[in-house]
């Protein structure tokens, strides 16, 4: 059962510093150094990340005077975050010095400054080192470290290559010492291993003066790092200038986002600015044709197909059209045209992950088949229906692709094996072979949920429906029919084979004909999609609420009472914020609006605790981030959506003109506001009060409003008020 | 080269004149550096090599996956050997542990860029025939096995 949210604070909150293309990552004490557990194990997870590229592992700084010496962390005696960066202060030897920190998107990487200020009446030889051990792989490889660089010490930086990618450092005072492996090093090129690389920079300070220092490591790719030196220099920015401008850029966006206010729960309206802000931490465009966000912080920081498809219907929802067409353009140019077996790809597919280079793998069973959905989300969030079309023969792609994975008599899709056939495909092409023997590739995917994960089935339900919208749209009547044909024929097999009348609950998966009997919250999505009765799925969402799925700090990915269960365990124990989401959304979805409400004060007791990081998922026996990223998209994007479309019950379809709003606020609720919705090419005000809902239209055309009474025809720059019928009536 | 290799090879060829066809050169080319980068920094090549008691070899990084893991076991040519006749260390100066005294309350930590050396007391027979080393690794957090292969005729341990 649910109980009181917990809001242990996790001490310290890893630092988290982003631009459009890159990512500084620390602990807070004053470096470039952050260990955070993962897979079991403390992990080094600090530094700088670039393209999607992890550029260095730890970056430190030290400072030397005469014979003292000492690093940041050791003598730090404050720290904060400001908008656009993050600042220390340090005490040590009578020196005060200020360290800020920003991210920056061109050339894409980070920037240091120290300004250091004495105390003494005579002059100080101040020296600083700079230390750090290049990485220069992209993050999708998260085990593996190249064992050889190419180093080259140029006149205006310190090169390091690794194939193509690259980073260079550069300062604005010159080293006079190199250190290459702990030894020192005369400069020139090197090749070979490197665990180290520093330069040492003397910098003498007058009596009572300040001096700064700067330094700016930047990287990814080694040919955009070049035309981004070529077209902006090396010279490290002014830190203050680019968290300005990042600054300006964030407040931008958050302006044109809605605003929302629930006087009866303070704690939501907290938690929605927590997600939005955490949302727009993840917004990527890590090279000029690639655009979307990252999956997560630290060990998912590229783009994940599968996590920006949860995403965007929560940017949808926070009105940034332009992100989502052009993150939806990104991945939909990587659509398999044929089989691709060396990198799991069948015609139609969607890849699992891409990076510039560019870089993309396809393989699993899920990815694919939650884009339609969003494309056809966002034609009736903007009403524009003129590259229609080319969606919708796009989406036509995925609907094959569906198919021929599919059972003809039920219209189940079948999934596994994704990896295996790669696995297949190498064998015989590398002398050394790695991989990971994940036999099904849904989104938890280090279980085995074969053959017919309710989540997916749903999935591929969701997908016909929204192919045959597209079809509609189009005019195309013999795709469209087929589609409603597909869904409907999966639709009775939903409902006649997974129902699970003795735990009142859904079957996880289907294998060779038989039920899985496994309680998961995945089960929950074919509430949220409205596949079953209202009776039944409140039968379900209040056996999901039971202790052995729902703790006070979230949901279980399994059932503690299954014999697999052990809290360790990714996929098979742990509790994940989304699935919390999830609950949430069934609970909405089922009419137990209290319940819904609940689900998502814990998700944004979360946030309160972690700072307004959000875990990808906690210990299943106690309120710990275990095998977590300490930010996931997963874990603020879901909430978001169910705001708007569960809480305040909203529905848009622009290409009819017309908004639905069905609120699930509990009873004892007073008010509520949403100002600046964004739809199509105007923006919706609403004001809710028990009985009575207020709506103002900006837009250049009429928007019907149905809140479930008589729909209300609101004409621009009109307000209207509506009567509500009470919940019970709805 | 084996008609299975050759064909392997071919496939692969067939599906980089696809992939720069549908999505540039680039495409081949930046996946090619992750491929080559993996196929190099996981087995050190060439670190196998015969000891008088058995065989040897030394990784770079771990295979694919980080974190504790609580299971190694290493195979040749598809036999497992016993865990107790399996030691490994972390490079260059790591205590030697025993695989069968790896569980989930001691696992065996990896890193990215760490180093570790396997030592076996699996006696394989001198000649120029190649031997199929494979290592299974099982994390206490995320189950599904990692595993790492190569095939490669051991050298002569240079050490007395």
């Amino acid at each position: 059962m649910i109980g009181a949210p917990n809001a242990r604070p996790v001490d310290p909150p890893p630092l988290l510093l982003t631009s459009l293309a890159s990512a500084a990552i620390g602990d807070g004490r004053g470096d470039l150094e952050c260990t955070w557990e993962s897979r079991g194990a403390p992990t080094e997870w600090g530094g700088v990340y670039a393209q999607l590229v992890r550029l260095t592992g730890p970056w430190r700084i030290g400072l030397a005077l005469e014979a003292a010496s000492t690093d940041l962390p050791s003598c730090r005696t404050d720290a904060a975050e400001f908008p656009g960066g993050w600042s220390s202060r340090h005490h040590w030897n009578g020196l005060d010095v200020v360290q800020t920190i920003v991210a920056t998107a061109r050339p894409a990487g980070v920037v240091r400054q120290l300004v250091v200020r004495s105390e003494s009446d005579r002059s100080l030889p101040l020296e600083f080192t700079s230390r750090f051990s290049p990485y220069l792989l992209p993050v999708l490889v998260e085990g593996i470290r190249p064992v050889a660089y190419d180093v080259r010490m140029l006149p205006d930086s310190l090169s390091v290559r690794h194939f193509g990618f690259a980073l260079r450092v550069s300062s604005s005072v010159a080293p006079d010492h190199l250190l290459l492996n702990q030894g020192s090093w005369l400069g020139g090129k090197y090749r070979g291993p490197v665990d180290e690389l520093a330069t040492l920079h003397p910098l003498p300070l007058a009596p009572g003066e300040a001096a700064t220092i700067r330094w700016q490591l930047v990287g990814g790719l080694g040919r955009d790092l070049e035309e981004s030196v070529a077209a902006v220099g090396l010279a490290p920015a002014a830190p203050e200038q680019v968290a300005g401008l990042r600054a300006a850029e964030d407040d931008r966006w958050v302006s044109a986002t809605p605003e929302l206010r629930f006087p009866d729960a303070p704690e939501l309206e907290a938690g929605y600015r927590s997600a939005r802000a955490a949302l727009r931490r993840l917004y990527t465009a890590p090279d000029t044709s690639m655009v979307g966000l990252v999956a997560g912080y630290p060990w998912y920081s590229a783009i994940w197909c599968r996590d920006l498809a949860v995403m965007l219907p929560a940017l949808l929802w926070l009105g940034d059209f332009d992100w989502v067409a052009r993150s939806l353009a990104s991945v939909f140019r990587f659509q398999s045209r044929k089989k691709v077996a060396i990198l799991g790809g069948e015609p139609g597919e969607l890849p699992m992950q891409i990076a510039p280079g560019p870089i993309f793998l396809y393989g699993t069973s899920d990815s694919t088949l939650r884009f339609p959905p969003v494309v056809e989300q966002m034609h009736r969030h903007t009403g524009d229906l003129g590259a229609v079309a080319d969606w919708a023969g796009a989406v036509h792609r995925i609907v094959q692709w569906g198919q021929a994975r599919t059972d003809p008599v039920t219209g189940l899709l079948r999934h596994g094996g994704e990896a295996e056939e790669i696995d297949r495909a190498t064998q015989g092409v590398a002398r050394v072979r790695c991989g990971i023997e994940s036999v099904d590739t849904t989104i938890w995917d280090s279980a085995d949920r074969r053959d017919h994960a309710l989540d997916v089935e749903v999935l591929w339900w969701q997908t016909l429906v929204a192919a045959s919208r597209l079809f509609g749209h189009v005019g195309d009547r013999d795709h469209q029919s087929k589609c409603e044909g597909g869904a409907a024929r999966l639709l009775r097999t939903i409902r006649e084979r997974y129902p699970w009348p003795a735990e009142s609950y859904l079957y996880d998966s289907l294998r060779d004909g038989a039920p899985v009997a496994r309680v998961r919250p995945n089960a929950l999505r074919a509430l949220s999609a409205g596949l079953f009765d209202p009776a039944f799925a409140r039968a379900v969402v209040r056996r999901a609420a039971a202790s052995d799925l729902t703790t006070p700090w979230g949901v279980r990915s399994l059932s503690s009472a299954d014999p697999g269960f052990d809290p360790r365990l990714y996929h098979d124990g742990l509790v994940w914020t989304i699935a919390t989401a999830w609950a949430a959304d069934a609970a909405f979805a089922a009419g137990e609006r209290a319940l819904g409400v609940e689900y998502l004060r814990t998700i944004a007791a979360r946030y309160v605790a972690e700072d307004g990081l959000a875990s990808e998922c906690y210990r299943g026996d106690r309120p710990e981030p275990y095998n977590s990223c300490f930010l996931l998209g997963f874990s603020v994007a879901p909430f978001l959506s169910a705001l708007f479309e569960r809480l305040w019950g909203l529905r848009v379809d622009g290409v009819a003109g017309r908004l639905e709003v069905h609120p699930g606020f509990p009873d004892h609720w007073n008010s509520a506001e949403l100002r600046g919705l964004h739809i199509m090419d105007g923006r919706v005000d609403l004001v809710w009060t028990p009985g009575r809902l207020t709506v103002r239209w900006t837009g250049s055309r009429p928007l019907t409003v149905d809140a479930g009474a008589a729909p209300r025809i609101v004409t621009p720059g009109e307000e209207a008020s509506l009567e509500l019928p009470t919940p019970s009536k709805m | 080269m084996g008609g299975r290799r050759l064909g392997a090879l071919l496939r692969l060829a067939d599906d980089a004149i696809g992939l720069g066809w549908d999505f540039g050169l680039g495409s081949v080319e930046a996946l090619a550096w992750v491929a080559r980068t993996v196929e190099t920094a996981v087995y050190v090549p060439d670190s196998l090599v015969r000891t008088a008691s058995g065989f040897r070899f030394a990784l770079a990084n771990p295979p694919l996956r980080i974190g504790a893991f609580s299971s190694v076991l290493v195979r040749v040519d598809g036999t497992p050997v016993p865990p107790d006749r399996v030691r490994v260390r972390h490079r260059p100066v790591g205590a030697w542990r025993t695989t069968s005294e790896i569980g989930t309350a001691q696992p065996l930590l990896l890193q990215a860029g760490n180093a570790t050396e396997f030592d076996a007391d699996w006696p394989v027979a001198p000649g120029s025939a190649p031997l199929l080393i494979r290592l299974e690794l099982q994390n206490v957090a995320i189950p599904p096995l990692v595993w790492m292969e190569f095939r490669e005729i051991p050298g002569e341990d240079p050490s007395p």
